[in-house]
């Protein structure tokens, strides 16, 4: 097994990632999907991965759910090596929002619920309770196709939520969701976040958004993706992105990210 | 015009025109409506062929255990191929290639092995029937979209959730084809089963009004099994539909 050399686990660490790769081997050759990767996630952080298309971020959130085995290396939760789905301690919002076509948006929330056996009655209380802020109170009874692509990423994230795991895997949830959508989702979530005291790894393209909801952002390299740099944010929240701090944070952010898209552009 | 004005002058249009055609050709080789009918009369007041319940209720006894046994036969294999790399890649191309052969070429041994009764009758509805069933279910598998499957597993879901939850939904509009086509290659396959030897069902019934030339009661004969075989698949076609509004 390559990686760094083993630490002790500190009780400060929620999620430990050790040294993990992923190669793909496809028809047209192998891809180096993440190669070497190590971070540690405290408990109630809100860590926000970025970083150039196809650089394997939803690869690294893959592992971290349990969904992906790495190549080498390995991912810890609470001192326990991940070896398949722990749906009791998380949850996952899909890239690709992937709902049911066969159940309405309620149905859908309810999904993990009822794979962990909790009574009709208790499960449509909980989803339709989720359904309220996210916005798709009217819209309950509507099965995916009848939903706009952003009412069904919300729909995907009351999926995640509605089951109450401590660490909540997000992989682009508000990709398809217009900016002001985006923003007040994002509000939305942060509140979420600091109420109930989850542990959020959350993948994003928006500078914005990292800055707005971040503990700390990992900025990850173009394909294989290693990680480039680690930047804390200031505690506070809302985050006033006229602040000097932000404006300097922000340039950084971006300098750091640029480079990367432009080598991940020049490659393909 | 509404549909069903529609339909019933296009009716009328074809009895007039069937009418017509068979007077000026041969009334008994061309049966007129006129002649098919009232021996229609006759067949259902029970008095041409007073025992025509019982065959009625063998043939439908027939379809019911043929169309049973390829369901059961088709949905077993059909998973067991398809949910089994190995198996699906050894038995897989043999199904297809007994697919292709027409299923006529089996019956003679069919009624050697099990005899001029329902026994054999049964045996090629169930030949027909099951292949169009097992096909759905290896389609229907393929079609079933995989990140619904991881989506499920990340939830917690077992592979038996993930089975009843996931692939049973996602395949069931495809199923459903496969379910309503072997009812209907069932049916054939009972009745021409009948037609080509037998001693009671409404294929024996038609068998012998033909050989006799009571071509009058023929006609009668295969209007009642025509009732009989529209009436399985529109039962069939209101599952099929029912299930569709679910899963699309
Ligand atoms: N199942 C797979 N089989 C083969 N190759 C894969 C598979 N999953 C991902 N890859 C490849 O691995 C690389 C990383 O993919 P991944 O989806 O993790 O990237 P990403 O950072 O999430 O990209 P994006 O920002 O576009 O979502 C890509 O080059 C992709 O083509
Ligand atoms: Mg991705």
């Amino acid at each position: 097994m390559s990686g760094p050399p083993a630490r002790p686990v500190s009780a400060v660490e929620l999620i430990r990632i050790e040294g993990v790769s992923k190669r793909y081997e496809t028809a047209s050759g192998a891809v180096d999907a993440i190669r070497d990767v190590s971070l540690a996630v405290r408990p109630g952080e809100f860590c926000t991965i970025i970083g150039p298309s196809g650089c394997g971020k939803s690869t690294l959130l893959s592992m971290v759910g349990g969904l992906v085995s790495p190549d080498t290396g390995r991912v810890l939760i609470e001192t326990r090596p991940v070896t398949g789905p722990d749906p009791k301690r998380v949850a996952t919002v899909f890239q690709d929002p992937g709902l049911f076509p066969w159940r309405t948006a309620v149905e859908n929330v309810e999904f993990g619920l009822e794979v962990q056996g909790v009574g009709g009655k208790r499960r449509r209380a909980v989803a339709t309770e989720l359904l309220g802020p996210l916005g798709l109170r009217r819209f309950a009874e509507k099965y995916p196709r009848e939903l706009s692509g952003g009412m069904r990423q919300r729909v995907a994230i009351g999926r995640a939520l509605a089951v109450d795991a401590q660490i909540l895997l997000m992989d682009e949830p508000f990709g398809a969701l217009d900016e002001q959508t985006r923003v007040l989702m994002g509000e939305w979530l942060l509140d979420i976040w600091r109420r109930t005291r989850r542990t959020v790894i959350f993948v994003t393209h928006s500078l914005h958004e990292a800055l707005a909801l971040s503990s700390r952002v990992v900025v990850m390299t173009a394909r294989p993706g290693r990680i480039k740099s680690v930047i804390e944010l200031p505690q506070g929240y809302p985050r006033l992105m006229e602040s000097a701090e932000l404006v300097t944070l922000r340039a950084k952010l971006w300098s750091e990210i640029r480079d990367e898209s432009l080598r991940a552009m020049g490659e393909s | 015009m509404n549909i069903v004005a529609i339909r019933a002058v296009i009716l009328v249009a074809i009895l007039a025109l069937w009418e017509i055609a068979a007077r000026v050709g041969n009334p008994l080789i061309y049966v007129p409506p006129s002649a098919a009918l009232p021996a229609l009369g006759e067949l259902l007041r029970l008095r041409s062929y007073p025992d025509l319940p019982e065959h009625l209720a063998l043939t439908a006894q027939e379809i019911v255990v043929a169309y049973g046994l390829a369901v059961a036969g088709g949905l077993g294999v059909g998973f067991a191929l398809g949910l089994h790399r190995v198996l699906g890649r050894a038995y897989g191309p043999i199904l297809a290639a007994l697919y292709a052969v027409p299923s006529v070429v089996w019956y003679p041994s069919l009624m050697l092995f099990f005899g001029l009764d329902a026994a054999s009758k049964i045996a090629f509805g169930f030949l027909l029937g099951f292949f169009p069933v097992t096909l759905a279910v290896l389609a229907g598998i393929r079609q079933v979209n995989t990140h619904l499957v991881t989506v499920a597993r990340s939830f917690g879901a077992s592979s038996t959730t993930v089975f009843t939850k996931v692939m049973v939904p996602g395949m069931l509009f495809t199923l459903m084809g496969g379910l309503r086509t072997g009812l209907a290659l069932a049916v054939i396959g009972v009745i021409v089963g009948e037609i080509l030897g037998s001693k009671s069902g409404m294929g024996s019934l038609i068998n012998h009004a033909y050989g006799l030339f009571r071509t009058a009661d023929y006609v009668a004969l295969v209007i009642v099994t025509l009732v009989l075989i529209v009436a399985s698949d529109a039962v069939a076609s209101l599952v099929e539909r029912r299930a569709r509004r679910w899963t699309a």
